[in-house]
């Protein structure tokens, strides 16, 4: 469960994200979209841990991201939109590292990389080091390695960013099983089709406040557009930038 | 300009700290002058050998300029003209190959240079000071320095360009060899030109006028160092006699290695630069001996610090550019234990008990010193090494402090083992008392604790994430504070250990007692130092947690 309250994030005097109010429930898959520069990266970063808040407060299960980093962000599973990686270390090696810093050790552990591995279809090259991966196979690291400690909320900036059609349907399965099996899935996307199509509710931001919110349809009655999410969000945005 | 645009982004409490750390700088830079002024001064003093002397401390500063000046621009030219994120737009526009090529060799020079030019200057300009030289010999500065730095730059990208052109560039492994053994090469030769067990061996002339002649020609005529240190003496000197076949060499040969390589550049920069794009090849992590070692030692300070310790071992002995210096450390203290093998003390006209022990303690500086350095260039850059993965960290439930803790660790147990031997083997050599030398391991013990805590801390201070090359981040504006506040600090506590040790000594040689007095002095001088270890040790540590905890990449 994720809990924004008036977050707020100030850069030299430009408001990125405005008081943004947010309850995400368990098990949802919930899509933030907006155009660049609209402060979707920024409030990422903040429920990453990455950014400290000017104003406002995160909660992930309850927990103050601010007042307990270390115990919060052991439930959360951050993917960034950019998958830099240490890249003199091996596939395998670098999954060993992410558990060792969540504390994960012990039998199960050997186990449970070599299934994420096999899930990424990442074996063959395991031992391999990642200076020699494509992009896309280091976005599938990143990912399993967000999966690594079972976190109970993932966050995750631009999903599908250079994974090719058959990457981009394995992590929108593993999205879908996910929330079902009561996480919740926290995603920033440019892809409309892929917000309409895997999130039960969105939220569109821009200039860092949450201009319309709701399920795919509830957006439809706000704008007052029948159709898809793009016809939605375009109507939306048109109706700010003219404000 | 780099420095209006640091003010003009700073604002308040930061604009206070660039105005504070230049001034930093400023006070090591006219400290550094008013060391070579105090030695010049001196030396102006002694007759016939002064002058001689000065002129081969001339020589050697300007040799030893020359060849950081070479070194730092194959470094700086490897990263601008092959692996800068930026050059795939720049070979993508329309702008000619020259005319790419002189743009990236221009801005090589101007990255490469400003440091040694900096520290340089007040070296000469004490020169200038002490031998009252006329406007001709500040007017010469330029003259002389520009072509000099050209060649230099010259020399480098010359280098580099061949070497990429033989082994694609993300081969870093065999490039980064060659360089290795280039700079062991660059200084195995300053040594050997320098000469310097002939100068502090009289003995070994065969006359006065040999001696005298030995001084005289400190280096190779055919260098172009030596060029503009006959020239720059001339002019500090007033000498008459026409400089012009120097300057003509220096120029001439400026100009003629531009053009060789604007020539060189048309025919394999851009097959270099193409190949720097192929694919990297695929390779098999290894280590397995050194993996179980590194969990051995860490498993007591928890997951978390294992792994990070385990990663940072692994991606040190993987990096080539990382793992080479060791070559260099390597020879860095065979050289060190080789100076004190040779020193001649059984010839010297002071006490060979006094000198052995004054040596050992003077030898804890020196050791500091060399631990500094290597510190500035291993530990310093140690948080930034995480670069563009530093999100892993952050987003992980580690904490700063841990994290911070765990690097420290790290580093602290080879840096200790390091200085304990550099410490004991000249000891050894120098055959010191007892007391010297459990005094001078403990005091390094603890001084190490320190300088280790001062590279993390400044490191954190000033990280770059977004480095291109790790090798230049210790050469940034952090890097060169941390190497300042180290050798303030190590000299801090040497000058307070000073006094005590001598007294301690004179009593124990003479057969005196220390008086209730003395003694209370000499406790509270130790104590002194040790409190300033802890402070060394503490502050850096709590600033750097400070500035990471703040830290909005």
């Amino acid at each position: 469960m994720i809990t924004l309250e008036n977050l707020t994030k100030v850069y030299s005097g430009v408001k990125a994200v405005d008081n943004l109010n947010l309850r995400i429930s368990r098990g949802t898959i919930f899509g933030f979209i907006g155009p660049n520069g609209a402060g979707k990266t920024t409030t990422i970063k903040m429920m990453a841990g990455i950014l400290k808040p000017t104003e406002g407060r995160i909660l992930i299960n309850g927990l103050d991201i601010a007042r307990e980093p270390s115990r919060a962000k052991m439930t959360l599973g951050f993917i960034p939109d950019r998958p830099f990686l240490y890249e003199k270390l091996s596939g395998k090696e670098f999954l060993k590292f992410k558990a060792g810093l969540y504390g994960i050790t012990g039998d199960a552990l050997q186990e449970r990389i070599e299934r994420l591995l096999e899930v990424f279809e990442l074996t063959e090259w395991a031992d391999e080091l990642i200076e020699a991966y494509s992009h896309g196979m280091k976005q599938r690291l990143v990912i399993a390695s967000a999966m690594l400690h079972e976190p109970k909320v993932i966050i995750v900036d631009e999903p599908m960013v250079g994974l090719d059609p058959k990457g981009a349907k394995l992590v929108k399965d593993i999205f879908r099983d996910w929330a079902r099996g009561g996480s919740t899935v926290f995603m920033s996307t440019h892809t409309l089709a892929l917000a309409q199509e895997v999130c039960g509710e969105v939220a569109i931001v821009n200039r860092g406040r949450i201009v319309a919110s709701g399920t795919s349809e509830d957006l439809g009655c706000q704008a007052g557009v029948e159709g898809d999410l793009e016809r939605i969000f375009l109507k939306i945005t048109a109706g700010m930038e003219q404000t | 300009m780099g420095f209006r645009n640091s003010l003009r982004r700073a604002k308040g409490n930061k604009r206070i700290k660039v105005i504070v750390l230049t001034g930093g700088g400023l006070l090591f830079w006219l400290t550094l002058f008013f060391f070579v002024y105090r030695i010049l001064l001196y030396f102006s003093s002694q007759e016939i050998i002064g002058d001689i002397l000065a002129r081969h401390l001339l020589s050697m500063v300007l040799l030893i300029f020359f060849s950081m000046l070479i070194f730092s621009h194959i470094i700086t030219s490897f990263s601008n003209l092959y692996l800068s994120h930026d050059l795939e737009l720049c070979h993508a526009s329309p702008a000619t190959l020259p005319d790419l090529f002189l743009s990236r060799a221009f801005y090589t020079i101007l990255d490469s240079s400003w440091m040694p030019l900096v520290f340089g200057l007040p070296v000469v300009m004490a020169y200038g000071i002490v031998y009252g030289a006329g406007l001709a010999y500040y007017l010469s500065l330029i003259y002389v320095s520009f072509p000099l730095i050209l060649i230099a730059a010259g020399l480098g990208i010359m280098i580099i360009m061949l070497l990429v052109r033989f082994f694609p560039a993300q081969r870093a492994r065999d490039i980064t060899m060659f360089l290795t053994i280039i700079v062991i090469i660059i200084l195995y030769l300053l040594f050997r030109f320098l000469r310097p067990e002939r100068l502090v061996n009289p003995d070994t002339f065969m006359s006065v006028a040999q001696y005298l002649g030995a001084l005289k020609a400190p280096d190779s005529p055919y260098l172009p160092s030596r060029w503009a240190a006959d020239l720059l003496w001339a002019k500090v000197t007033g000498s008459p006699m026409s400089q012009m076949f120097n300057n003509l060499l220096l120029w001439t040969t400026a100009a003629a290695l531009m053009v060789i390589n604007l020539w060189m550049a048309e025919l394999i920069y851009f097959s270099g630069f193409s190949k720097a794009q192929e694919a990297k090849r695929r390779s098999r992590a290894g280590r397995k001996i050194l993996d179980k070692m590194v969990s051995a030692i860490t498993r007591p300070l928890g997951s978390d610090t294992t792994s990070l310790i385990a990663k940072d071992v692994r991606v040190f002995f993987r990096d080539n550019s990382q793992w080479s210096q060791l070559l260099l450390l390597g020879a860095l203290v065979v050289v060190y234990l080789y100076n004190f093998s040779v020193l001649p003390l059984e010839r010297s006209p002071i006490q060979s008990i006094y000198l052995q022990n004054a040596l050992s303690f003077l030898n804890i500086g020196l050791a500091g010193f060399v631990i500094s350095a290597l510190s500035a260039r291993f530990i310093f850059p140690a948080v930034s090494l995480e670069g563009n993965a530093f999100w892993i960290i952050l987003s992980s439930p580690v904490t700063a402090k841990r994290f911070l803790w765990s690097k420290y660790f790290a580093y602290l147990i080879p840096m200790l083992f390091l200085a304990e031997l550099l410490i004991i083997v000249t000891n050894y050599l120098l055959k010191v008392t007892a007391f010297m030398m459990a005094l001078s391991s403990v005091t390094i013990f603890f001084l190490v604790f320190g300088i280790v805590s001062l590279g993390i801390g400044f490191g954190a201070i000033y990280p770059n994430f977004k480095h291109e090359n790790i090798a230049k981040v210790a050469t940034g504006f952090g890097g060169v504070m941390y190497m300042i506040t180290s050798a303030v600090f190590i000299a801090l506590v040497v000058i307070l250990e000073a006094g005590p040790v001598y007294t301690i000594l004179s009593a124990h040689f003479r057969g005196e007692v220390i008086t209730p007095l003395q003694w209370f002095w000499i406790v509270s001088s130790f104590f002194l130092a040790l409190v300033l270890i802890i402070i060394a040790v503490q502050r850096p540590l709590a600033a750097g947690l400070k500035a990471l905890n703040n830290y909005e990449g």
